[in-house]
């Protein structure tokens, strides 16, 4: 009988023990997203330098009528990161004509007007998130003809690439 | 002496226990996918430096710990909108906290049973992929990740 009481309490006793052998602890992280529209890109105006001449280094600014000009639509309230694909040479055949210096600007207006600057490169310019839905992306440049420099259309590609940040 | 050898046993697996105490897991951060777009789904891996998810667990050495992950199939969004998110065998990566420590890949749907025999404090960090509709409601989608942590 003794025995028996004591092998129903070492029972118990082990029974709780193992119970009570782990302990357990959590925590929470979100998972978040940000669901958007897609961000589209419109070549808009060629940068055109028009005529130029030998040995004259000709360069169209932002707000000059030759400007290249892109246009963005985004999400509203969204910034995007603007980078570029830029050649240092306008090719007319086998010849080239040295192209540099490019500058930028960028505005929520359809206007080079109070376009906020920037330097276009390939590791890119983020625009401030503003509450429009559309950029205009103003470009120039300078083109550095030789004194030699072969008569000649002379052409180039620009790419500029858009995504959000 | 015979109740003597019984409350002796009983004293040992009272100090053996673990305290609730002994144990603490940490939110570091979320598992941030950003912007995505309609349409187009967009994975964060595990090893991603700032997007992927962390907790940090810390346990006394030598703990065998059970850790487990509690993951959404759906994030909610504005108006009852829901974003469907998965998990890959693969978008799990537990790290000691030791100095030498190689990352082990693991799959977060599952239980996972580990030893700290190097270290005290192990980071978890979690990936996934969210699967926008090409008509997604726009707008922002959260949805929680517990982890458990037991430590036997």
């Amino acid at each position: 009988m003794r025995a028996t009481v004591l092998s129903a309490v070492l029972a118990a006793g082990f029974s709780s023990g193992a119970a009570t052998l782990q302990a357990q602890t959590s925590a929470d992280i979100q998972a978040t997203a940000t669901v958007l529209s897609a961000v589209t890109v419109t070549a808009g105006n060629d940068l055109q330098f028009g005529n130029v001449t030998p040995g004259v280094a000709k360069t169209i600014g932002i707000a000059d009528a030759g400007a290249g000009r892109f246009d963005v639509t985004k999400a509203a309230n969204e910034g995007v990161t603007l980078s570029f694909t830029l050649p240092t040479d306008l090719t007319s055949g086998a010849n080239t004509l040295p192209i540099g210096s490019w500058t930028g600007g960028w505005n929520t207006s359809a206007t080079p007007a109070g376009a906020t600057t920037f330097t276009p490169s390939a590791g890119g310019t983020n625009t401030a998130a503003t509450a429009g839905t559309t950029v205009s992306v103003y470009v120039g440049a300078t083109v550095t003809p030789a004194g030699a420099q072969a008569a000649g259309g002379y052409t180039g590609d620009v790419t500029m690439s858009v995504v959000y940040f | 002496m015979r109740f003597t050898w019984l409350f002796a046993t009983a004293a040992l697996v009272a100090a053996g226990r673990p305290a609730a105490a002994q144990i603490s897991v940490i939110p570091v951060r979320d598992l941030a996918f950003g912007p995505v777009i309609v349409g187009i789904p967009t994975s964060i891996g595990p090893s991603h430096p700032v997007r992927s998810g962390q907790i940090r667990l810390t346990a006394p050495l030598n703990s065998r710990l059970q850790f487990r992950l509690t993951l959404p199939a759906t994030l909610n969004g504005p108006a009852g909108a829901r974003l469907p998110i998965s998990f890959s065998n693969g978008d799990g990566i537990a790290v000691s906290g030791a100095s030498n420590s190689v990352p082990e890949v693991f799959n977060p749907k599952a239980n996972q049973v580990v030893q700290n025999v190097a270290s005290t404090t192990t980071n978890i960090f979690i990936g996934g992929t969210v699967s926008p509709a090409g008509n997604q409601q726009q707008g922002g989608y959260t949805g929680t990740i517990t982890l458990t942590v037991t430590i036997f």
